[in-house]
């Protein structure tokens, strides 16, 4: 249960700051002004890769980080704490959010040529994320196999 | 069997779930707090310094004086200073949107002069070739009629639109009726980019390193401003000037 309450703790933050990265996309951080500047965030933020599907990336990090929040939360009930089902859709999500963020880290040091340190934060917590749920999945299946 | 066991399971995992409940929780909300004041803390604090770019010269002197297009009386009591680059959405919204109530209710009335700045952004690949653009365009008397097609058109030509905004730009300047071989020799030849440079190095020793970014005598004013906000600062500078409390003149301007 303990590396779902990490999901939860990492997914938590991570939705802090996908929301910094969406509101500083979208122009509404940063002086409140609508300014374009020089930094590697802006840069990374400002490349032709941080729009996918047609939806800012950020924006779909805050989606990945609300969901993964929520179903680590649910998942904390008694009730689907043995739920090897929640925790397979948990490493789904692990997953999906650290193969995607290791493409956009690729993408920032080979294409761009620009480290944004907060798409770094996110990494890291994706990561963790997926390490954490790996770890919860791998646990219940020792628990099913030592009884 | 099947019952038991998972009943035994439910029981361990039950059992470290509660061991720390409200700690968990304590967590979240100090997670939750820290985020919420790191979102508020960077929504209210002033803009970065940033270092200059290193496509400038080490001493930007070398450039010599920066050569802004200007618009309107040179003489005018308030001079408005905007550094832009072509390609950011800022200064496209700018352009479209509030400069032409800028120049019939400011310029043309003759309350202020206003002179463009180039101000190429690293992050957009296609600042330098429209501000080639521009300026051979400058070179026939047409930069303003150039800027604004420049920027009405920004979604057709900008990073990641065109790898090559040469034939969008030459359109343009067909349409805005430039002599075209005259355009294409300047602008393949990069004549102007000692200007361009030199009107970038001119934003940098003003600390200017965001665009669009307005000096209004002296006053300097960041981002998309409606023209309610310029229009106040041109009244206060043009009281400010008749009352002799005048900001010094800058060197780098030149009449066109």
């Amino acid at each position: 249960m303990n590396k779902r309450r990490t999901v939860a703790a990492l997914a938590l933050a991570g939705i802090f700051v996908a929301l910094y990265l969406t509101l500083t996309k979208l122009g509404l951080l940063g002086g409140g002004a609508l300014v374009c500047a020089v930094g590697s965030c802006e840069v990374v933020n400002a490349s032709r890769w941080a729009t996918f599907l047609g939806l800012p990336v950020a924006v779909w990090g805050l989606g990945y980080y609300l969901v993964t929040f929520t179903l680590a939360v649910v998942s904390l009930q008694d009730r689907f704490g043995d739920s090897i089902q929640v925790s397979r859709g948990l490493v789904f999500l692990g997953a999906t959010g650290f193969l995607f963020s290791a493409w956009l880290t690729y993408l920032e040091l080979f294409v761009i040529h620009a480290i944004c340190q907060w798409c770094v934060v996110s990494a890291v917590l994706a990561t963790g994320i997926f390490v954490a749920s790996l770890l919860d999945y791998r646990e219940l299946q020792r628990l099913a196999v030592s009884d | 069997m099947a019952a038991n066991s998972s009943g035994r399971r439910r029981s361990r995992r039950a059992r470290s779930a509660s061991s720390r409940p409200n700690s968990f929780y304590l967590i979240l909300g100090a997670i939750a707090l820290v985020g919420v004041g790191g979102l508020a803390y960077v929504a209210l604090k002033p803009e970065p310094a940033v270092a200059p770019p290193a496509e400038l010269p080490a001493d930007l002197a070398d450039l010599g004086p920066a050569q802004p297009y200007v618009k309107g009386n040179p003489d005018a009591p308030v001079k408005i200073h905007e550094f832009a680059d072509f390609e950011c959405p800022s200064c496209a919204r700018f352009a479209v949107i509030t400069e032409p109530d800028v120049r019939t209710r400011i310029v043309d009335a003759g309350r202020a002069s206003l002179s463009y700045y180039d101000l190429p952004l690293p992050q957009h690949l296609h600042s330098y070739p429209a501000s080639h653009a521009a300026a051979c365009a400058d070179e026939q008397n047409r930069f303003w009629e150039m800027h604004d097609k420049i920027y009405e058109a920004q979604d057709s030509w900008s990073t990641g639109r065109t790898n090559n905004p040469k034939n969008i730009f030459r359109d343009m300047a067909r349409a805005i009726g430039l002599n075209l071989s005259q355009w294409e020799e300047c602008y393949d030849s990069k004549k102007y980019q000692k200007r361009i440079d030199a009107n970038h190095a001119e934003a940098i020793r003003q600390g200017i390193n965001s665009t669009p970014s307005f000096i209004v005598n002296g006053r300097v004013l960041r981002g998309a401003i409606s023209f309610d906000e310029l229009n106040r600062a041109v009244t206060e500078a043009a009281a400010a000037a008749q009352s002799g409390d005048t900001a010094a003149p800058r060197s780098g301007d030149t009449a066109r």
